[in-house]
């Protein structure tokens, strides 16, 4: 078979309009008529609200204030339902949406936010996930803080374990981390006869259109959702952030809305990488062969599940990290608590995980007194290798080369940079 | 209200800006060069870079009437209609365009540099674009085009 782009060098199709400062981003499209909005946000984790508009409506150049009480259904979310266009009657962190000024201009705009009343009667909040999965912990939805449990079993754990002359138990922690692409979340929506046209820069878009949709209870042909570039993602664009609040604004007024985050804004309204809570146990015998490893990890989802169920899923899958063990126990858990939400980001839970099985190995190697790079050879998955989830690794499985390779590198000790 | 003039890719204007507008909101919302990014606002990503007389500059940290009787540079005005600048041309080549967000900014810089030190070491090139943080593409790949573009500019001079 004779390939025509696998192996070459191709220019990209949309790399001549962005080298030229062309290409077109949701903040650099202007319509005549178009209003501004701005978002007003919880400034507490976890509260009972009442919000009173009144006075930031009599500010002139305010046009409207979008509440909950616009939205003909007021949940979104990509696995449950569990964000609200608007809060309600709670928040449930900072940074939850709580109404949408539209406005002539954006001065104007901001100025009503300050002029929105919210009373906050404050809840007693949970950020730290371990407590969150204690039944008396407050609950941030009306159920279980545990939304998603993941149970792996391979051979025989106890059993494993006896057969160990090494054993180390450790806990790890990662961070939560923000996505930061660089171009801050921007859309315009507008009504093209009946349909309501949203352009924002998305990952998702025919999601996007469902939610929009469902949200406005219109049908998913009245919705039509441009994605021009898209100024990076990582996991950041899956979630809705303005779509439904331009789609509803635009509806009820008929003319354009525009809205640009400021990058503060950013950091609230999109989600961040799970911060996870590993607690490893890894057996190993003299020889040098892996045995036995029972894990338990925690992801903390904030206070909305975004993908949560699919992250612990795959962190729980990747636990061993690509070595062969007989014996194997992981649970994974994704809880609520009232932080920041968490969702996709670069990996989707396969990331955090190589924090704890690594420093597992290197410790295991030390107390072995085996050399950390021969110990990973031995144990690494190679053609033929069974993973803890039971597949066969059939073809292309080159980690001893790149084991290697890198052993080679590091060998030749190079000064950094480039 | 006031008004000002100013040089912008090689053309002179003459506007109305408000005392508070910043120079990347007269560039942008007022003349539409929308190829000048705003990443942050706060002269932390150069993703609204600019050149004002010769020198690069966070449009979002230069007051409008700051720019009074300068000559800027957007991306706009960098190559010629259809032509490619060199710089533009090895940053295609070299796929050192990912998102394209911090790209604008990033193209200024490398002219702002190669303007006043056509062979730059790869050290010097990483001071050059110090100031505009990418997310997406690393680096690398943008040393590489900036080399490539001094090495295009080299012969460039040694054919005229
Ligand atoms: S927008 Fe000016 S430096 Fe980031
Ligand atoms: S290409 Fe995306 S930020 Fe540089």
């Amino acid at each position: 078979m004779k390939l025509e782009t696998v192996g070459k060098n191709i220019i990209r199709v949309d790399g001549l309009a962005k080298v030229t400062g062309k290409a077109t981003y949701p903040q650099d499209l202007y319509m005549d008529n178009m209003l501004y909005g701005k978002t007003l946000r919880s400034t507490k984790p976890h509260a009972n609200i009442k919000v009173d508009t009144k006075k930031a409506e009599k500010i002139p150049g305010v046009i409207k204030i979008l509440t909950y009480r616009d939205v003909p259904y007021n949940h979104h979310g990509v696995l449950f339902k569990d964000h609200e266009v608007f809060c309600a009657k709670k928040v449930r962190s900072i940074g939850d949406p709580i109404a949408f000024v539209v406005a002539t201009c954006e001065k104007t705009a901001t100025k009503a936010l300050e002029e929105i009343e919210v009373e906050y009667e404050e809840l007693e909040a949970v950020f730290d996930p371990i407590k969150a999965m204690d039944e008396k912990a407050p609950k941030v939805h009306d159920k279980s803080n545990i939304i998603y449990k993941y149970q792996l079993r391979r051979g025989d754990i106890e059993e494993g374990f006896k057969q160990c002359d090494v054993i180390v138990e450790e806990e790890y922690k990662t961070s939560m981390v923000d996505h930061a692409f660089l171009q801050p979340e921007a859309g315009i929506a507008y009504l093209e006869n009946d349909t309501v046209v949203v352009c924002v820069s998305t990952q998702y878009p025919h999601f996007d259109q469902l939610e929009i949709a469902e949200a406005l209870k219109i049908p998913l042909d009245k919705v039509k959702v441009i994605n021009p570039a898209v100024g990076g993602a990582f996991g950041g664009r899956e979630d809705i952030t303005m779509q439904i609040h331009l789609a509803l604004a635009t509806r009820l007024i008929g003319r354009p809305v525009k809205a640009i985050y400021t990058r503060q804004e950013s950091f609230v309204a999109h989600s961040k990488r799970h911060p996870m809570i590993m607690r490893y146990k890894t057996g190993a015998n003299r020889a040098g062969r892996l045995i036995a490893m029972e894990a338990t990890i925690v992801g903390d989802t904030g206070a909305y599940a975004s993908w949560a169920i699919n992250i612990l899923r795959k962190s729980g899958v990747h636990a061993t990290g690509p070595y062969e063990i007989p014996n194997v126990k992981v649970d994974s858990y994704a809880v609520y608590t009232n932080n920041p939400f968490a969702g996709a980001m670069r990996g989707f839970g396969a990331t955090q995980v190589p924090i704890a099985h690594e420093q597992q190995m290197d410790i295991l190697a030390e107390r072995l007194n085996i050399d950390p790079i021969r110990f990973r050879l031995e144990n690494c998955f190679k053609k033929g290798s069974t993973t803890a989830t039971g597949q066969i690794l059939e073809e292309s499985i080159p980690l001893e080369r790149t084991i290697k390779e890198v052993e080679k590198q590091m060998k030749k000790s190079v000064v950094g940079g480039v | 209200m006031k008004k000002i003039a100013l040089n912008i890719n090689g053309e002179e204007y003459v506007v109305d800006i408000n005392e508070d507008m910043r120079l990347i909101d007269l560039l942008r919302d007022k003349l539409h060069f929308t190829g000048t990014k705003e990443g942050c606002g706060e002269g932390e990503c150069g993703a609204c870079t600019v050149i004002m007389d010769g020198e690069t500059v966070n449009s979002c940290m230069v007051l409008a009437f700051q720019a009074e009787g300068r000559e800027i540079i957007t991306i706009e005005g960098v190559g010629n209609g259809e032509a490619l600048h060199p710089i533009q041309k090895a940053f295609l080549e070299e796929g050192a365009v990912q998102c394209g967000f911090c790209i604008p900014g990033m193209v200024l810089s490398a002219k702002a540099l190669l303007d006043k030190k056509p062979a730059p070491t790869r050290n010097e090139i990483r001071e050059g674009i110090s100031g505009n943080l990418c997310r997406c593409t690393g680096y690398n790949k943008i040393v590489d085009a900036i080399d490539k573009a001094s090495k295009y500019l080299k012969e460039e001079g040694e054919t005229k």
